[in-house]
């Protein structure tokens, strides 16, 4: 039971940590990344692949809802499903955002990523068979909330006002760089998961790990709209 | 869908789970959260816990725009009977210092600022007149681009050299 409980612990930690890095990377983009992207000029692939890729790996937002999404897949088929869905939903928006100059309130964008991270914990539980007596399909959900997103991930580009030169090249390596990035962070998580799926506590802890879940998205929530009426 | 069964719950402890997820999180928003990012601090704990000191130390923008003056020279060619437009992005009260000449051709030109975000065409002028040089100072009336915009009536393309120092980014 001990043994049971530190394993639950540990998967705790590991989620409030994720949790934790709030005020770090709240809004995205730490200063030097902000410096290099104001004085860029043209197009510098590889160095918007990395932005793009660190954005994913620190957002600890996507990594949440995508924590939530792969939580009962166990098919690798599945996992690749899912998370191609998430990933064309947010590249048709942050691509659509960016160039359409598509202006979203970052706070709001950022409050429904938060939701969509309450939306997934609640599902994982069986909240909405339980509740509303139907399940919505939980393809399209991830798909639509890839939409937003996606939408997050431009606002958080067009703070910087980037230059016309180069902007079409420079989105696609940054959003190339975002699926890199999502890759990376997802087999990191999906490993340190697949070694807690061989133990039963893994079910045991399923009610409580989604219930941390949805605590952190509320959280998020929380937190951006609290932003939006004081800012 | 899966090959595994996933945990059924009853609703009484969904909707437990579910309570418990609102109460922890209404308590580290209120206790941790707003006071380190926002100093909002209804208990006093963020206070009490020395976490209002974080939300004091975040750079201003303004402080961090004062931090990345810069200067600029430029060249630009304003082709013959062309008009050509060069925009830098200011924030509100951003100060820049200009200098331009021309070299002795004379061109009309309109030094103008456009609020960020702006839809309905709107812009403000400093100046509009015809000259080979201009000296001067803007403090930025709004958030947007400001700049110029030359007009080149004569039969030869014209370089108008441009120096300028200050806080703003350049947009071309």
């Amino acid at each position: 039971m001990s043994q049971f409980m530190a394993r639950g612990l540990k998967a705790l930690l590991v989620l409030t940590a994720l949790c934790a890095s709030f005020s770090l990377f709240a809004h995205g983009v730490d200063e030097d990344t902000k410096q290099f992207l104001t004085q860029n000029q043209g197009i510098s692939i590889i160095p918007f692949i990395y932005i793009g890729a660190k954005h994913m790996v620190t957002g600890y937002d996507h990594l949440l809802f995508l924590f939530g999404v792969i939580f009962f897949l166990f098919r690798s088929k599945d996992i690749l499903l899912y998370v191609s869905l998430f990933t064309l939903g947010h590249s048709i928006t942050l691509l659509y955002g960016v160039l359409g100059n598509i202006a979203v309130n970052p706070y709001l964008i950022d409050a429904i990523i938060g939701l969509s991270v309450v939306y997934k914990g609640f599902d994982n539980i069986g909240g909405f068979k339980a509740l509303l007596g139907f399940q919505p399909n939980p393809r399209a959900a991830v798909m639509i909330f890839g939409l937003f997103h996606g939408f997050g991930l431009a606002t958080k580009i067009q703070e910087f006002n980037l230059p016309e030169q180069g902007l079409v090249a420079n989105m696609l390596a940054f959003n190339l760089g975002v699926e890199l990035g999502q890759f990376m962070a997802l087999a990191l998580v999906l490993i340190g998961m697949s070694f807690w799926r061989r133990h039963s506590s893994y079910f045991r802890f399923s009610l409580a790990s989604n219930t941390l879940l949805m605590s952190c998205g509320l959280m998020l929530t929380g937190f951006q709209l609290t932003g939006f009426f004081v800012s | 869908m899966n090959s595994v069964t996933t945990p059924e719950h009853s609703t009484t402890s969904l909707v437990k789970a579910s309570a418990l997820a609102a109460v922890l999180a209404a308590i580290v928003l209120v206790i941790c959260i707003l006071p380190s990012e926002y100093n909002i601090d209804p208990t006093g704990a963020g206070k009490a816990l020395g976490l209002t000191q974080l939300a004091g130390v975040q750079p201003m923008p303004e402080q961090s725009a004062a931090a990345d003056k810069r200067t600029d020279t430029v060249k630009i060619e304003i082709p013959a009977g062309k008009g050509l437009e060069y925009k830098l992005l200011m924030e509100k009260y951003a100060h820049l210092e200009y200098e331009w000449h021309t070299g002795g051709e004379v061109l009309y030109f309109d030094f103008h600022g456009e609020p960020k975000g702006d839809t309905t065409g709107y812009f403000e002028s400093f100046a509009i007149t015809t000259s080979h040089q201009m000296k001067g100072s803007l403090t930025a009336p709004f958030t947007g681009s400001h700049g110029w915009y030359w007009k080149n009536t004569g039969d030869a393309p014209v370089v108008v050299t441009l120096s300028i120092k200050g806080n703003y980014t350049i947009k071309g």
